[in-house]
């Protein structure tokens, strides 16, 4: 396999993922909104807070109220970070790499982006936003499972499996992120009251909640919740599951080198962080540390197997 | 003949099978989407007259008579839709930077029967057969210079002879491998060999596109008609690549070349990998070492490449041995090839016998390397390198199409007929600095096929692009691409220059 389309492969599968997690991510907000009562404070600007891209933001917008933001992470295309961003570079890594995969996975992922363009204007209104990002949801669950239904289970579908879940693993990490920095920063108490609505939100968008409900068996509360989403080893969005499937493709691939050895490092890492003994802005440090790690741990997968390309 | 299977043209007739309908009733009938058809102009494939299908398309005619305007407008929508999702494009280069362009396409098909057919194929073969003889010998002994049948001046000015390759022998001794060679059907009903692309022909991918669309579209249709397939291109395609590898490997790499994700058929490229399950790569990827072999860089480090389909123009393939500024080839290829290291297909040079000034010749090359008369006619043609052919050519400009030698893609064209007193006096000018560069053809009446056009059939000119494979073996697709002008009046079919394209039918006359 070329190492030019290894690379690819990696980055469509990121970029893919990253369109998902955008779009639950925008859904669990609002979902946040409707549940809470008026009284607590929910700033839209945590949403762009947690992607690190205040500063941004602020170049483009005066105001961080639902209509920007939103329009800034889901449509602004010169916000490469935004989920449209997301899909056409996603698009254009598939576009250049139709050689490896099925027909239908091209297909599949020009739909979604065909869906997107045509309908930018509907993510101005609430309800149409709902099921506008239904169908991005939709449509990226249906390519993930073309892919694994029609796709030999090779050297280019390991490269899409590991950059599938580096990015999930990031977002996970961004997500518990933003439940702590709502905790942590609110204001009043009574964000306080509803916390554990948040934390049943939070494993409603990692589509957690009923495999919480089977082996954590307790009430939800934050502790809880942050232990399973990032120790958890079976459930496919927490940071510990991510990091076991990531070993498996480095296994799976030849010239790993010290790979694994790196990877061992992450893992006790995280195995060993202690949610109970930090308070929320300890856990935000943790959170961050754990998101450069994961960055670290990108740099080595690219040095190994794409950088021949650059070598000339 | 079929008189009586008119009954289903109209929704008035009666149910008797039998009854004959009058050719009023069926001009009443076909008056719907047919209001403005002409036929005077030139031949048409499909219609005899305004209201007379041909025998090859009775069966289409009727089909079309049983839908009305909004199924014809779902059909199309339904086309254009699956264009859009399947993501057949292309890209056009502007001065707004390149634009992915949807694949024009007419959901009406071009039909031709097989009993024509079959003749066209053997005219095919036997005229690249020919060309591959007049390459081998051009880079050999020069026996049809030497022999008096050419000029050795129209080689030696030709910018695609390559010295380079004076002396190698390809495996087959076959150069040009792959050809897409342009027919058009003038007045008289004629099918003629307008040009032979031996260099990179482009189109066989929207070719077999054309025909999935065309399934989704009128799945009805093709069920009841016998057409021949051709969906096996990609495996002759392989096939023919396969025979091409180094004599002691039976399972070659086979590559393509795409010179990047940025040329205008790069979607070409990627769907014939794919299809062969061929890497698709770009000369970043391929590396020549010391041994002069062709490697690619892969994750698991150097790999070996046999075969190359090489989609890069033989100027840009190694900037070692042509032009030194190219970043899309692969230094060293030349070498790896002269050593027999790798297969280069089509071979590098081959594109010598893709002049225009040369296919002025290839009826007598068919004489002389076969022995045989040539099957298909080639276009009566000027070369203004010859004084008298220039005079006559300078003299009967505005009747005259007048072709630059060595262009492709329908850029640098004069169309007499349809320019400006400005613009032949700029392309006197032009020709008389370099009449070796020109040739000029009569204008010919191309033929049309009704294509929809705002809800209405009307006709429009078409052309037809076979493509030939010549490996151990030689095979001619069933059909080719049908590329139409959707100007009204316009001859010139280009995707480039706002031309389209159809499914192509060959219909299997001998069995029905």
């Amino acid at each position: 396999m070329l190492s030019r389309s290894a690379e690819r492969l990696y980055w469509l599968a990121r970029y893919l993922e990253r369109t998902e997690n955008i779009a639950r991510l925008v859904s669990v907000h609002m979902n946040l909104l409707m549940d809470l009562p008026n009284s607590v404070e929910m700033s839209w600007l945590q949403l762009v807070r947690i992607n690190g891209a205040k500063q941004e933001f602020h170049e483009k917008y005066k105001v961080a109220n639902e209509h920007n933001v939103t329009r800034f992470l889901l449509v602004d295309e010169s916000y490469p970070g935004s989920l449209f961003s997301s899909l056409i570079a996603a698009r254009e890594n598939i576009r250049t790499s139709r050689d490896l995969l099925p027909d239908e996975a091209w297909e599949q992922v020009n739909e979604i982006y065909l869906f997107v363009k045509n309908n930018i204007d509907s993510v101005y209104n609430r309800s149409n936003r709902v099921a506008f990002l239904n169908e991005i949801l939709k449509g990226c669950q249906r390519f993930t499972g073309l892919l694994s239904g029609y796709m030999s289970h090779n050297h280019p579908y390991q490269f899409i499996r590991l950059g599938k879940n580096i990015e999930r693993a990031d977002m996970t990490s961004r997500i518990l992120d933003l439940a702590s920095l709502l905790l942590a920063e609110s204001r009043s108490n009574e964000m306080r009251q509803y916390e554990s609505i948040l934390w049943l939100n939070i494993l409603k968008s990692l589509n957690a909640q009923l495999i919480y409900r089977q082996q954590v068996r307790s009430s939800v509360n934050g502790d809880d919740v942050l232990n399973f989403l990032l120790l958890n080893t079976s459930l496919p969005r927490s940071v510990g599951c991510c990091l076991a499937e990531i070993a498996d493709c480095i296994d799976a691939l030849p010239n790993n080198d010290a790979l694994p050895d790196d990877l061992a490092k992450l893992k006790a890492y995280v195995q060993g962080i202690d949610i109970r003994q930090n308070t929320e802005t300890q856990l935000r440090g943790i959170l961050d540390d754990l998101q450069n790690k994961l960055g670290q741990l990108h740099d080595r997968i690219a040095n190994n197997w794409f950088l021949q390309v650059i070598a000339d | 003949m079929a008189r009586h299977s008119y009954q289903q043209l109209t929704k008035h007739g009666t149910n008797d099978a039998n009854c004959l309908l009058n050719p009023l009733a069926i001009a009443y009938a076909m008056k719907s989407i047919w209001k403005n058809y002409n036929t005077d102009n030139a031949y048409d494939e499909l219609m005899s007259s305004e209201f007379q299908p041909r025998q090859i398309s009775h069966r289409l005619c009727q089909y079309l008579h049983s839908l009305n305007a909004d199924d014809i407008d779902k059909r199309k929508m339904a086309a254009e839709l699956a264009i859009l999702e399947m993501g057949i494009s292309f890209t056009v280069y502007s001065d707004e930077g390149n634009i992915d362009r949807a694949w024009p396409f007419d959901i009406i098909p071009r039909i031709i029967a097989s009993t024509e057919w079959r003749i066209i194929e053997k005219g095919l073969k036997q005229r690249l057969t020919a060309l591959n003889c007049f390459i081998a010998d051009i880079y050999s002994e020069q026996a049809f210079i030497k022999d008096g049948l050419m000029p050795a001046e129209i080689i030696l000015s030709s910018k695609n002879f390559r010295k380079e390759c004076v002396g190698m022998t390809p495996r087959h001794n076959v150069w040009a491998n792959i050809c897409g060679t342009d027919l058009v059907r003038d007045k008289d009903g004629i099918m003629y060999v307008l040009e032979d692309n031996l260099r990179v022909p482009s189109g066989v991918s929207y070719m077999l596109e054309n025909r999935v669309i065309t399934k989704r579209v009128f799945p009805e249709l093709l069920q009841d008609i016998d057409i021949l397939p051709i969906d096996d291109y990609p495996s002759r395609l392989q096939d023919m690549l396969t025979s091409l590898a180094p004599e002691h490997i039976s399972k070659p790499q086979i590559v393509v070349l795409t010179p990047g994700i940025y040329n205008s058929a790069y979607f070409e490229h990627a769907y014939l990998a794919q299809q062969m399950g061929a890497q698709l790569v770009e000369g970043g990827d391929l590396v020549v070492n010391d041994d002069d072999c062709v490697y690619m860089r892969t994750i698991e480090g150097l790999e070996k490449v046999d075969v190359i389909y090489r989609r890069i123009d033989d100027d840009f393939l190694d900037p070692e041995v042509f032009r030194k500024d190219s970043s899309l080839g692969v230094p060293g290829l030349m070498r790896a090839w002269k050593a027999g290291n790798v297969s280069l297909s089509n071979a590098p040079g081959a594109g010598v016998a893709d002049d225009k000034v040369v296919y002025a010749y290839v009826p007598e090359m068919i004489r002389y390397y076969l022995n045989e008369e040539p099957i298909l006619p080639n276009v009566q043609t000027y070369l203004c390198g010859n004084p008298e052919h220039l005079e006559y050519v300078l003299a009967h400009l505005p009747e005259l199409v007048v072709k630059p030698a060595n262009e492709s893609g329908g850029y640098g064209m004069l169309v007499g007929p349809h320019a400006s007193s400005r613009e032949i006096a700029a392309f006197r000018q032009i020709i008389q600095e370099n009449p070796r560069n020109y040739i000029a053809q009569p204008t010919l009446a191309i033929s049309t096929a009704p294509t929809l056009c705002k809800g209405q059939l009307e006709p429009r000119h078409i052309d037809l692009r076979p493509f030939i494979l010549q490996g151990a073996n030689t095979f001619v697709t069933a059909g080719g691409l049908t590329r139409v002008a959707l100007k009204k009046g316009s001859l010139v079919v280009n995707s480039s220059q706002g031309g389209g394209s159809k499914d192509t039918w060959i219909i299997n006359m001998e069995r029905s």
